[in-house]
């Protein structure tokens, strides 16, 4: 596996495999763009990657200098250079972690209603500040499932393994053993409809990736989670409402499906005021509010109306929530791009990276860059994450951004039901006054990210503090923790036998305009507080409609079955529909699709519509 | 009716051993030796009967993402067997074999059907790894072991015949799917019960 030289010329350089990054590297290529992407990262997806929890120990803890290395001597007559930076650079802080395992062995099961004594030990890293992590050889390991099952495994097979390094004297994490605990860092769900949903379909990516449902909602509320009734089976099957709310709660989802009169009436005026004027109660008011519409008591009425719409359209499409998460994670989907990126030609190389710029005074355009390796690269365009470009050169929402987050690992449900394979979005509204919404999910083995008995528990919330200060109070409310107040009263609550608080940057930070760039120079903001994909894709299809105004973005790859190979060299020109020469031809390509969709099962004779060059 | 099972399998090995000419010569029956690594090919599939069953292989080329040691996990994901090739003409290629073994521990799944396949045995006249050599290397990681040659047509078949039949029958057809789901153009027929 030597390592090769790149060609020293593309059309764009990518650097950064976030989601909107790889979204605009499948663009790019798949209209016969020359594309490089790279990212001095081991793994690909960024920071949307799904880790376990061994490689995010491994990434802040092996931060070292970043030595700037002079390459003025590649320069060019009138070129200057801008330099690029490390992109995890302050993007995470605050990371703790807590590991409160009983004393006793597991098996003494009976014992369990008393409250152990529970140990738990605050590792404090702080990552922000800090300077340059660089990837091992070895750390893509962190990323794999395999790991993670093999991860989880251990929590209950060496439970005491699990507790001793939470107890070790020194300050930092044992990392051979914590490691063998696992979890997915950055857990998203995604509407069912919505434009990652459609774009996935439309570019046929979402024939990488498979999907589930979350299987159920459930909201907190005073001091109770309760399961919210959101499709027609679950108001009738419901038995926490009354009939008369069964009836008001059709009433009032079926009504609010189109604009009416009254409802304009109350345009301007917060969605709450609205709900409390349809005389719903408290109990309809809640669950529409905070666990439908998902917005807060200020919201206005037309956008808590487009939200509940929103939901209920998303309903029923591949299931009974609206609510998808791709299996293996969110990282999965950035890869997705990132192959249909590299199968029209796309060069991929992780662990390199672009060290600096190439920018030619007079025109204020980005000639070439130089990367790791001292390469200089020409280029049209450069595509770049935000975190690589320093403080100095961008517009950032000011104070920074932040979203705290939670990852837990549990022993039982926050709701045991007669499926002990949920998956459950839980609706956190505001505990006190000035505290954000929590969005909680709760994921069951089902979805191979722990093992049978246990489950993985994501809170996230918009940051005022740390992490911890913004979660803490919530996990030992519903959790039984050493903090939680009533211990008498918490036998029934879940025991949380470890968890993980920490920060990570709000990528909605990032302003559109005025960075301080090169006129062929492109951002691309990280994840944001979670309420949507649409900026990613938005801003890679901003990007991609900038450098090619006249080109469709991601239209579908060809089928399989209709690829031939075909040795001739002159006529495999005529097929590539690139050209974009025939809207027809792209319309057929979309029949067959939705043919093959529907004749899935049937076998398929190869077909020669679109002949691909072979040389 | 006979049941289809769809079946991933990838392909794993240095740059230029030749893995996507076997997908090639496999699939369309056919050999190029200017074959671009561009093919706009997620997979390609060929159906073949095994048993009561048809076996559609989905095959994965790595779409260049080897080249500089860039494969994304989701690569293996799922996979239901994985061939990992070498040239019987470059030493180099057959020591890095043990790596991709080893990167398909990490990120392969763990019931995966491994094949090791000595490509360009029409060149053996300049053959630099022993067929001995490869074969007990196999044995010791329970691989199946072929050599082929995408430019002749030798073995290509019989490599993925020999993985077919290694792939366990199914219990239960019923059973296979878990409840996981590829989203599709054609929005799930169920009725459309929104309240
Ligand atoms: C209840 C809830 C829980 C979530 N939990 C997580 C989580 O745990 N982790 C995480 O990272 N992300 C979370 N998200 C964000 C979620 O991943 C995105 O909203 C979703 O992926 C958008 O996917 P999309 O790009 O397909 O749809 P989009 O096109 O982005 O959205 C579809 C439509 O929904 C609207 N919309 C988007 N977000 C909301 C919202 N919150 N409320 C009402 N309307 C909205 C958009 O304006 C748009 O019109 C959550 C979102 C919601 C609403
Ligand atoms: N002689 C010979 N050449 C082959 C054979 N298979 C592939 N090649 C050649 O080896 C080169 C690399 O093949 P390719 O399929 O692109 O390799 P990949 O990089 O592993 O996908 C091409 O020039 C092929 O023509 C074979 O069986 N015999
Ligand atoms: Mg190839």
């Amino acid at each position: 596996m030597a390592a090769e030289d790149l060609p020293s010329e593309f059309d764009v350089v990518i650097l950064g495999t976030g989601l909107a990054e790889s979204v605009a590297a499948a663009a790019f290529s798949r209209v016969g763009q020359r594309v490089l992407h790279v990212d001095r990262r081991s793994y690909y997806a960024a920071n949307w990657a799904s880790f376990t929890f061994n490689g995010l120990l491994n990434w802040i803890q092996q931060y070292h200098v970043n030595e700037l290395q002079d390459w003025s001597s590649l320069l060019e007559d009138g070129e200057e250079v801008i330099y690029l930076s490390n992109p995890d650079t302050a993007s995470i802080k605050n990371l703790q972690v807590f590991c409160f395992t009983s004393e006793e062995d597991e098996k003494e099961e009976e014992a369990s209603s008393s409250t152990p004594t529970n140990a738990a030990e605050d590792h404090n890293i702080n990552a922000d500040e800090e300077a340059v992590k660089e990837s091992s050889e070895t750390e893509s390991a962190g990323n794999t499932v395999t790991n993670l099952l093999v991860a989880i495994d251990c929590i209950i097979s060496e439970h005491s393994i699990l507790y001793n390094p939470c107890n070790s004297p020194e300050n930092v994490p044992d990392t051979a053993r914590v490691s063998k605990t696992g979890s997915y860092f950055y857990l998203r769900l995604m509407y069912s409809r919505g434009s990652l949903v459609d774009l996935l379909i439309k570019s046929n990516v979402s024939r990488y990736a498979e999907f589930k449902n979350v299987t159920r909602i459930l909201t907190y509320r005073q001091g109770k989670v309760e399961q919210v009734p959101c499709s027609r089976a679950d108001v009738f099957a419901s038995r926490q409402l009354s009939v008369v709310e069964k009836r008001k709660l059709m009433r009032f989802l079926t009504s609010c499906m189109e604009e009416t009169e009254e409802q304009m009436a109350y345009h301007g005026r917060p969605y709450s005021e609205f709900l409390r004027d349809q005389q719903l109660g408290d109990n309809l008011e809640h669950f529409i509010l905070h666990s439908i519409a998902m917005v807060t008591e200020h919201t206005l009425t037309e956008e808590g109306l487009a939200s509940t719409r929103n939901f209920l359209q998303c309903l029923g499409r591949y299931g009974n929530t609206p609510f998808l998460f791709p299996v293996y994670g969110l990282g999965e989907i950035p890869q997705c791009f990132c192959r249909m990126c590299a199968v029209f030609g796309g060069i991929y190389c992780l662990r390199h990276s672009v060290s600096c710029l190439l920018v030619d005074k007079d025109t204020n355009r980005c000639k070439a860059v130089i990367d790791s390796r001292g390469q200089r690269i020409s280029c049209s365009h450069f595509v770049v994450e935000e975190g690589y470009v320093g403080p100095e050169r961008k517009r950032v929402a000011t104070p920074p951004r932040f979203i705290s987050r939670a990852v837990l690992i549990t022993d039982s449900s926050v709701l045991s039901s007669n499926s002990d394979q949920q998956v459950s979005l839980v609706t956190i509204p505001p505990i006190a006054a000035g505290c954000a919404a929590v969005r909680m999910v709760e994921l069951s083995s089902s979805t191979m990210t722990c093992m049978p008995g246990t489950y993985l528990v994501h809170l996230t919330c918009q940051s005022s503090g740390s992490a911890y200060e913004d979660l803490s109070p919530l996990v030992s409310r519903i959790f039984c923790t050493p903090d939680s107040p009533d211990q008498g009263n918490t036998q029934n609550c879940p025991s949380v036998l470890w968890c993980l608080y920490f920060n990570i940057t709000d990528g909605s930070g990032l302003e559109t305009e005025g960075h301080d760039l090169p006129s062929n120079v492109y951002m691309c903001s990280g994840p944001d507080g979670g309420l949507s994909h649409e900026n990613a894709i938005k801003q890679a299809e901003a990007i991609f409609s900038k450098i090619l105004p006249d080109e469709d973005f991601c239209p579908p790859a060809p089928n399989p079955e209709d690829i031939i190979y075909d040795g001739d060299a002159t006529a495999s020109a005529e097929g590539e529909d690139k050209e974009g020469e025939d809207k027809e031809g792209e319309k057929e390509n979309q029949d067959k699709l939705e043919e093959a969709v529907l004749t899935e099962e049937t076998v398929q004779t190869a077909t020669a519509t679109s002949t691909l060059p072979s040389g | 009716k006979m049941a289809i099972r769809e079946l991933k399998v990838c392909l794993l090995g240095d740059t230029g051993v030749g893995k996507s000419s076997i997908v090639c010569r496999f699939v369309q029956d056919h050999f190029d030796h200017n074959i671009s690594p561009t093919i706009g090919a997620s997979f390609l599939t060929k159906t073949v009967p095994c048993g009561h069953e048809l076996h559609k292989f989905l095959i994965w080329d790595t779409a260049g993402q080897e080249r500089f040691h860039s494969l994304a996990p989701m690569y293996y994901r799922g996979s239901a067997a994985a061939v990992i090739v070498y040239d019987i003409t470059k030493l180099d290629s057959f020591q890095t074999l043990k790596k991709w073994v080893k990167e398909l521990k990490e990120h392969g799944p763990e019931d995966i059907v491994v094949a090791i396949a000595g490509n360009k045995n029409d060149l053996g006249d300049i053959r630099e790894v022993p067929m001995k050599e490869a074969k007990e290397f196999a044995e010791s990681i329970a691989a199946i072991f072929i050599e082929t040659s995408a430019r002749n047509a030798v073995n290509i078949e019989e490599l993925f015949q020999k993985i077919s039949k290694q792939i366990p029958p199914l219990e239960n057809p019923e059973v296979e799917s878990n409840d996981s789901f590829k989203l599709t153009r054609a929005p799930a027929p169920s009725t459309r019960r929104c309240c």
